[in-house]
């Protein structure tokens, strides 16, 4: 389904959909003639409980497989060849409930690092600016279930930033959590942001997360519509974007 | 219980204490061919009961349900299948496994395996599928993958060797049909306890019987203290 392009690492990365269909058994959930999903783009994916948002980023993330279509993968470091027609890992999908591994919260956190190829220095550098930026450091030892909920969306996120995602999906980030939870998570997503990681966020309603986005996906009618213009958030917001950076809640 | 109970147990434990050749030498075969059976198909179970829990391949509920079917098999069958393949004229004749431990190792294999295939499945099956995701997504291989769900299964999984170990090392018929009982050689606990009971030797038919209680009675410890650590997710 999904294949590898040997291009040059410096194209930037992206994941092309091509003539999506994605149904369940014989209904239709959604339809797609292109999507484009690269880095540096931040981008609010909107759509109505069950109108296949989840289903849409696992699909990009090569967890399943579209009923038609095909997705392009580009830019990327070439996988060994037992790997070379999995888009996992690529875009990396974080859970609107993440699931954290039975162990510590550094085991969790430090979970994806034994996949890479890094010096101790990188790796103890990433550990470090993973906690600061989750703000975990009072944590490491704990148990991952004995976290709240905000703390394991700051966990699941830092889990994924320490593999410095090119692209990476966030579905509902922010769904059921406390304010500060939320001004924390959102500082985190500002950061991704600001490393140039592409972002593709979901919710099913604009909320100061989607003032981020510089572009809207919307699943309406089962059909997936792509434009440059995000909705304003509708209720106000008082969280200026410009003070989410992590460094600036402390 | 009468004075008659009390020797027999009182020499029971003294062939145990006194390191009996007779009887660590059949305690040590019925040790060594049930962890050689069960080491030979834990990783290979494992995987398939993976793949039956996580895959949709045609043919998969008629795998299963032969796989449940053979569990309850009895091992006496399985013994008389694995002599008639043994036998000279059997298909597998050549290798001349009839009445050895290869041969006993053969047979145990294949009744540890529906276990351990069947519990194991039933394990995967009700692993969050997030774990499974969420290992993929942050670049896990595939058999990394496969460990860190059994890792977060550990204690069913742990449970699955359990109960096939236990099958194995205290079946009688296979062992009895496939290794024929040959004192240092093929004599294991379960074979010498129904041929010493035969010959009313019963001090050492106590003496292995004790052998596997105590064993029951570590396993089950074993088991007992891993639940207790595991405790109740939250997700």
């Amino acid at each position: 389904m999904a294949s590898s392009n040997s291009l040059p690492t410096s194209t930037p990365v992206q994941i092309h959909a091509q003539n999506v269909l994605m149904k369940f058994q014989k209904n239709t959930l959604f339809r797609v003639d292109e999507l484009n999903f690269k880095q540096g783009d931040v981008i609010y994916l909107q759509g109505d409980n069950g109108s296949g948002k989840s289903t849409l980023m696992k699909i990009l993330a090569g967890l399943i497989k579209p009923t038609e279509g095909v997705i392009l993968d580009q830019g990327f470091t070439p996988k060994p060849w037992w790997q070379t027609d999995s888009l996992l890992g690529k875009a990396v999908y974080l859970h609107q409930h993440p699931y954290l591994f039975d162990g510590s919260v550094k085991y969790n956190l430090t979970y994806a690092l034994n996949q890479l190829k890094l010096t101790p220095s990188e790796r103890s550098s990433r550990i470090k600016q993973a906690i600061n930026m989750a703000q975990l450091n009072d944590l490491l030892s704990h148990h991952a279930s004995d976290l709240s909920g905000g703390e394991r969306q700051r966990l699941a996120i830092a889990r994924a930033w320490i593999t410095q995602p090119k692209l990476l999906m966030l579905d509902e980030p922010i769904s059921n959590m406390d304010k500060h939870s939320q001004r924390l998570v959102l500082a985190m997503i500002n950061q991704l942001k600001q490393d140039g990681t592409g972002l593709l966020i979901s919710s099913h309603q604009t909320c100061g997360l989607t003032a981020l986005c510089q572009q809207h996906w919307h699943i309406k009618q089962r059909t997936i519509h792509t434009s440059m213009h995000v909705p304003t958030v509708e209720t106000v917001h008082q969280t200026n974007t410009t003070e989410l950076h992590y460094g600036t809640t402390n | 219980m009468s004075d008659g109970w009390l020797a027999l147990l009182q020499q029971a434990f003294s062939l145990l204490l006194s390191f009996d050749p007779d009887v660590w030498a059949i305690i040590n075969i019925s040790f060594s061919v049930s962890f050689a059976a069960l080491l030979i198909t834990i990783i290979p179970s494992i995987i398939l009961g993976f793949i039956l829990a996580f895959s949709h391949f045609r043919g998969r509920w008629v795998v299963t349900n032969l796989i449940q079917t053979l569990q309850s098999i009895p091992t006496v069958v399985i013994g008389l299948l694995v002599y008639l393949l043994l036998t000279r004229q059997g298909v597998l004749g050549d290798l001349k496994w009839l009445f050895t431990q290869q041969g006993m190792i053969l047979g145990q294999m294949l009744i540890c395996a529906p276990v351990m295939v069947a519990l194991s499945q039933a394990a995967f099956s009700s692993v969050d599928r997030r774990a499974w995701e969420t290992s993929r997504t942050l670049g896990a291989s595939w058999l990394r993958a496969v460990w860190t769900l059994c890792q977060e299964l550990r204690v069913p999984l742990l449970l699955a060797i359990i109960a096939a170990f236990s099958r194995i090392l205290t079946e009688v018929g296979c062992s009895m049909m496939v290794g024929g009982n040959i004192m240092n050689v093929t004599r294991n606990i379960p074979t010498a306890i129904a041929l010493e009971t035969s010959k009313g030797d019963f001090a050492q038919a106590i003496a292995l019987g004790l052998v596997l209680l105590i064993l029951a009675l570590v396993l089950n410890f074993i088991l007992g203290s891993l639940r207790g650590k595991a405790l109740p997710r939250s997700h």
